[in-house]
């Protein structure tokens, strides 16, 4: 049986659920919104929520999409025997979870949000061509318009930045210095495009996908005149062996086995932006006729 | 600008080498599919889901472009011919259909795979009833094959109690949306198209026909869509080929390359319960009332037409347009069987000559008269 981690409605999980049913393949798929005790039946751990039960033994394989899976927490009335028992089901808890993830399993809760700053240093050391970059709390190494500014977490959207609003953060040029202090920011070399590559890996496979989009006009690339109004075009894409080998590299090295990565090409370049674990990857599937919905599928 | 076909004239001459200069390389991006006709080619773009027209020298000249330069492609004509050359390449450029390199194409531009996916085992169901009911056992089925479009053409007027008790008959199966057409009532007001639109989940679109008085316009809230029709319509109506009804998407057009456009994973139940692949079909595989669903198909008979593409059906296959183009193996010319006895003639209702590139009414073709009166059509039926 296949447990699926994921958050109610994600699309990716529905899609991914239709094929496993095509291929009569036991599934349960543990929404945001369950928390489950953990008890025992003829000495076999079984996991029980309001909406699903299951033997943790039955599990055959893990597929962590989004959220998390939540465990109930019994409180006691005598601290000391509280703070004991927090200490009991946190190893329980723990005990769980490594289980799961010592199934075969399609990323893990533990390390799908990945450190951008880690992962850059990682992707140097395996020797994949890296932008340069620098942190830093004020404008001064700064070279206008050949310098951006990325968000350093994972997520780019703040929650509630006003009432009613939430606010996204974009990679955007430096186009003029400021001359105050900031808080410390990730400044990183502007490189000059042909095109994207966004590179889909599944346990050691690459699908990549050419990101051409009108604005990158350059030498190799000609694209004459163009509409603003015409979409991107996703086409598939084959990276070299030698940066493939190297995506592998990093991947292992992150214990990742699936996960999206950004490139940009620049002659003959091949600069790696960064990771992502649990982003969305249809909609390039369906560009490039990859199937990737199914290739998740058969894998779990 | 491309309506002068054959204006290229090649040189003869010998081809000088041109190494010195950095050579030029035209590629096509492999989301751009070019389908060739008898006189001319629809490009299609898969990306952007869109097909234009082309003279059948822009075929010939992407060809050429796939293996040579366009530098040594540029050499091979003729110095007026070379002006029409630059422009078609300006031209593909501009349309945004590929890009140029130096030196070498771009050889890490992969192909894309024509292959053609699909979880279902089933996509469409057709049913023809004469009273919009259906049976509890068919409902099954429709589960377990996890069918998601059902379309009904039903013989009678349907009541509102009816449109609902049909939609709602089908909670908790996949089935995700639903097409009825029927006769009219005028017992179904305005009033009831609202509560219709509460109690119904499924119905995307309603037709009614031998409608006097239209009751309300169909409105753009709405989750369903209303058409309504004076004249008597029969199953039969179906089948026709029209421009307008070409699309071009990249399922579709994968499905058509490698699958019959009209019948792939379709099944039909007509008003007497026979099992067919649509109800306009006479060949029947069983009957409802005897077999389910799933054992016609454990048959595996009803599935002789699903991989019958149009490279195999007659006038079609020197069609510009039949990888965009619907099918109908319910009404044909009857011209043609292949060797297991397969119809593999041209749509009737097709009214496109890929020969001439005209299109005209197809139900005044003389030569069509023989099939029209086969199937009892009155001869003005394809009138519109
Ligand atoms: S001949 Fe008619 S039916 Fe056949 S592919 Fe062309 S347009 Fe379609």
């Amino acid at each position: 049986m296949i447990l699926i981690i994921s958050k109610n409605n994600e699309v990716t999980t529905t899609a991914v659920i239709k094929e496993l049913i095509a291929m009569n393949k036991q599934f349960i798929r543990i929404h945001e919104d369950e928390v489950f005790d953990i008890n025992t039946i003829k000495k076999r751990i079984v996991l029980t929520s309001h909406r699903n039960q299951f033997f943790l033994d039955e599990v055959s394989a893990v597929w962590y999409r989004r959220g998390a899976i939540e465990f109930n927490r019994m409180r006691y009335q005598n601290q000391s025997i509280d703070r004991y028992m927090f200490e009991v089901q946190h190893w329980l808890v723990e005990y769980v979870l490594k289980s799961l993830e010592g199934k075969k399993h399609i990323n893990k809760q533990s390390n799908s949000h990945v450190n951008k700053l880690l992962v850059l240093e990682k992707a140097k050391e395996v020797g994949l061509d890296v932008p340069g970059y620098f942190l830093a709390e004020d404008m001064e190494d700064v070279i206008v318009n050949q310098t951006i500014v990325k968000p350093i977490s994972g997520t780019p959207i703040i929650d509630d930045i006003k009432e009613q609003h939430n606010g996204i953060m974009y990679t955007s040029v430096i186009e003029q210095k400021s001359e105050s202090d900031f808080f410390i920011s990730f400044f990183q070399d502007k490189i000059e495009k042909d095109f994207e590559i966004r590179s889909f890996y599944l346990n050691k496979k690459i699908y990549s996908t050419a990101i051409i989009s009108q604005n990158d006009e350059k030498t190799r690339i000609d694209h004459r005149r163009y509409n603003s109004e015409i979409p991107n075009r996703n086409v598939p894409y084959k990276l070299p062996a030698e940066v493939e080998h190297k995506i592998d590299l990093l991947m292992h090295s992150l214990d990742l086995n699936c996960g999206s990565l950004d490139f940009i090409k620049s002659a003959d370049k091949f600069y790696f932006l960064e990771i992502n674990a649990i982003g969305q990857f249809l909609g390039m599937s369906n560009a490039c006729n990859y199937g990737l919905e199914r290739e998740i599928a058969a894998y779990l | 600008m491309f309506d002068l076909s054959n204006r290229l004239l090649v040189a003869h001459k010998t081809i000088q080498t041109t190494d010195e200069i950095t050579m030029r390389f035209f590629n096509l991006y492999s989301d751009i599919f070019i389908t060739k006709g008898y006189n001319r080619i629809l490009i299609s773009d898969l990306g952007r889901n869109s097909s234009k027209l082309y003279p059948l020298e822009l075929y010939e000249l992407i060809a050429e472009l796939k293996s040579t330069s366009i530098d040594r492609v540029l050499e091979n004509y003729e110095p007026e011919s070379k002006i029409i050359v630059q422009e078609y390449i300006d031209y593909l450029l501009e349309r945004e259909y590929g890009f140029i390199t130096k030196e070498d194409w771009d050889r890490n531009f992969s192909p894309l795979s024509y292959e053609y996916q699909d979880y279902q085992p089933i996509s469409n169901l057709f049913i023809e009833v004469e009273k919009l009911t259906i049976s509890e056992t068919l409902i099954q089925s429709i589960a377990n094959l996890g069918i998601k479009h059902l379309a009904v053409f039903c013989r009678s007027a349907a009541s509102l109690q009816e449109l609902i008790s049909f939609d709602n008959a089908f909670e908790n199966t996949p089935l995700e949306g639903m097409e009825i057409t029927s006769a009219y009532t005028t017992e179904l007001t305005k009033d009831s198209f609202a509560l219709l639109q509460r109690q119904s989940q499924r119905i995307y679109h309603l037709q009614f026909y031998q409608c006097q008085e239209i009751p309300l316009l169909s409105n753009t809230e709405s989750r369903f869509t209303l058409d309504f029709t004076k004249d008597t319509l029969a199953i039969n109506s179906c089948g026709k080929v029209n421009v307008a009804d070409f699309n071009t998407n990249m399922p579709k057009v994968l499905e058509a390359i490698n699958h019959n456009s009209c019948l792939h994973k379709k099944l039909g139940i007509d008003v007497a319960g026979n099992i067919k692949n649509c109800p306009a079909l006479p060949q029947s595989f069983g009957n409802i009332h005897e077999m389910t669903l799933e054992q016609v198909l454990r048959q595996g008979a009803i599935q002789q037409y699903w991989d019958m593409t149009k490279e195999e059906i007659m006038v079609c296959k020197d069609c510009e347009f039949r990888n965009v183009c619907t099918d109908c193996r319910a009404f044909t010319e009857r011209s043609h069987t292949n060797k297991l006895g397969y119809d593999i003639s041209k749509p009737l209702k097709c009214g496109y000559d890929p020969y001439s590139n005209e299109w005209s009414d197809w139900s005044l073709n003389p030569l069509k008269q023989q099939a029209i009166a086969y199937y009892g059509f009155k001869p003005l039926n394809g009138k519109k």
